[in-house]
């Protein structure tokens, strides 16, 4: 027998491929399997089955009109099937929020076909205005996803959070993505030989070699740890990285959603067991003193004394000069 | 044996074509792969069905009819389509990319492309990763339906009518009319406990005049509702012109001749101050007030003397 989540879902797969069909009359096998994320033969089988659809007394002039070969699919649905059909809460929330982002990256155009998308969507569902997006414009993005988009190398002036230092870096990027509320320039740094990510607001200068960038994505096949990850973790942990158990209590429960990368559970005494990986002791000290005492170190060891020390290198900056 | 899909997609059209409600009778007569005879099994894969459909965002309504039965069922047209949204190819295709290049971290944008019959094409590069959260779709279309929303925030139920979902500096945040201060607040969405729920639709009634836009400051240390405070932080020249970006030249108070800067911050929220300034490490610190210099002393000698 089926389970139910899956009868619904393969249903509204199907009703989206049948308005899409409705829409269009007829359409490749390649396409739909394209579109619809199908293999040929699961669309094939429910489209088959969907051509005894139809209404009672289920004679072929009540049937869906869908016919189906290898490589094509024609169908004459009538016009109901192809009208858009209500969207869930999740789905306005999502369709609307996804163009509400894309607008607010620096650069986009608010009157373009996107916005008027959005326009007619918001007269439809209600809440014109009701979300806003807004991203950070850091000094340099505008150059730096130009240079990512036309392939140009670019040199960066970077200060790099997990060493403490500024430095110097050319960088053949790959890409630029918002992630938890910062851009990011994923590219190969020729400083190191290898793949770095680099937060745009952590660069201090940026201009054009006036080389074009001799790396891209394609020829680029990163191998497991080294710093490039399929999946989008801001912190992406390299090899040297190492796996910190914490317990925080609520008022520190923030950082489950601020690292992306961290998983969660909950512990006997009711605090919150987080695991994160932990690159830069730098960086894990930082983390610590913004925790306070909403955080403990279960483990390891070595890691457990970061935060003491973090704090008492910070003292020494506040006793080396009075109050003004 | 009729496969279920079969009898789903038989169901739908049934119920949606006829415009009439209809009793489980006649449905299970005309609808294929229910059980024959009448009783419980029938009603129960009738109702489990309903439950799928319901699921999948398609509504089947129970209304009274005449007859032995009573009950009909009926999916209602206007609870089933959207008016046409007459999307020229140039929107549809902007639309696709949009929802290709945000990840909201399940495939609610995909799914409602399906919907408009506007199935994405070949994957865009994604663009932006936005959190996804529970709460977000209910509080959506809560702001959609202008329904008085409560959740519970900080140990406290807050009853809120809201006037806007903002993505701000990595965070959600509903902004709104807390009905129990009777003052604009801001939430953010992640701190919320549980499931927050909407009354009915119209329920809310925002005070004339509330400005949305107005109520989120730009930085975190100013989201909060303890008394203002001016506090001073001086940032090292290593940290300081991507720090003065980020806050902007109007906090610039002083220039050292070694580069390094004073700033004044204005201050409701001392904890997102300090989270933000730990974050700059022994590049930054504040140098007044003198309770506020104290507190962050403090905080650093409690971590200092912890075994």
């Amino acid at each position: 027998m089926t389970n139910r989540a899956d009868a619904g879902s393969r249903l509204l797969r199907l009703l989206a491929v049948l308005t899409w069909l409705a829409r269009q009359g007829r359409a490749t096998v390649s396409e739909l399997s394209e579109r619809f994320g199908l293999d040929a033969d699961e669309l094939i089988a429910d489209l088959e089955l969907a051509a005894c659809c139809g209404l009672p007394p289920y004679s072929p002039d009540q049937l869906m009109e869908i016919i189906v070969d290898d490589q094509e699919v024609i169908a004459d649905l009538g016009t109901e099937l192809a009208r858009p059909r209500r969207l869930t809460t999740a789905e306005g929330f999502a369709l609307a929020a996804s163009a509400r982002a894309i607008l607010a990256v620096p650069g986009a155009d608010p009157e373009g076909a996107l916005g008027r998308a959005l326009a007619k969507l918001e007269a439809v569902l209600g809440g014109r205005g009701l979300l806003r997006v807004d991203l950070r414009e850091p000094a340099h993005l505008a150059l730096i996803r130009d240079a990512s988009d036309a392939g140009r190398q670019l040199e960066l002036r970077y200060y790099s959070a997990s060493s403490d230092r500024e430095s110097t870096r050319t960088v053949d990027p790959v890409s630029v993505r918002l992630i938890e509320g910062h851009w990011y320039l994923d590219g190969y740094c020729h400083n190191v030989d290898g793949m770095r990510r680099f937060r745009v607001d952590r660069v201090s200068e940026a201009r054009l070699t006036g080389e074009p960038a001799a790396h891209h994505e394609d020829d680029l096949t990163p191998g497991p740890g080294d710093g490039v990850s399929s999946t989008s973790e801001a912190f992406v942990p390299g090899p040297e990285a190492t796996v910190a158990h914490l317990a925080v209590d609520g008022d520190a429960l923030w950082i489950t959603e601020a690292l992306a990368n961290s998983s969660s559970e909950v512990l006997a005494d009711g605090r919150t067991g987080v695991t994160l990986a932990v690159a830069s002791t730098v960086w894990f000290g930082r983390l610590l003193l913004r925790l306070g005492p909403h955080a403990e170190v279960l483990d390891p060891p070595e890691l457990a004394e970061t935060g003491r020390k973090a704090a008492r290198q910070l003292l020494v900056r506040y006793r080396g000069r009075a109050a003004s | 044996m009729v496969d279920r899909l079969e009898r789903l997609t038989d169901l739908v059209l049934v119920l949606l074509r006829d415009h009439r409600p209809k009793s489980l009778r006649e449905i299970a007569s005309e609808v294929p792969g229910y059980p024959a005879q009448e009783g419980e099994a029938r009603r129960q894969a009738f109702e489990r069905d309903k439950r799928t459909l319901r699921d999948g965002g398609i509504e089947v309504t129970a209304v009274p009819i005449d007859g032995p039965e009573q009950v009909g069922y009926v999916i209602r047209p206007e609870d089933y389509y959207l008016p046409d949204l007459d999307l020229a190819p140039d929107e549809q295709a902007a639309l696709n990319l949009a929802v290709a290049g945000v990840h909201l971290g399940d495939p609610s944008g995909r799914d409602a492309l399906w919907r408009l019959g506007l199935p994405a094409s070949a994957g865009a590069r994604p663009v932006a990763e936005l959190p996804a959260l529970p709460a977000l779709p209910v509080l959506h279309g809560a702001l959609r339906a202008r329904a008085t929303v409560s959740f519970d925030y900080r140990g406290e139920r807050r009853r809120v009518d809201p006037a806007q979902l903002r993505f701000h500096g990595g965070w959600w945040y509903l902004v709104g009319h807390d009905l129990d201060r009777d003052a604009p607040r801001t939430f953010r969405v992640d701190r919320m406990d549980g499931d927050a729920s909407a009354d009915a639709p119209g329920s809310a009634v925002l005070p004339d005049g509330f400005d949305p836009d107005a109520a989120l400051p730009d930085v975190p240390w100013q989201i909060g509702e303890g008394a203002l405070v001016t506090v001073s932080v001086h940032v090292d020249a290593a940290l300081a012109g991507l720090v003065t970006d980020e806050v902007g030249e109007s906090a610039l108070q002083q220039r050292h001749d070694d580069g390094s800067v004073v700033l004044e911050l204005e201050v409701t929220n001392i904890a997102a101050l300090r989270s933000w300034l730990f974050e700059l490490g022994e590049h930054a610190e504040v140098v007044g007030p003198e309770e506020v210099r104290d507190g962050v002393v403090s905080w650093l000698e409690a971590m200092a003397g912890r075994t």
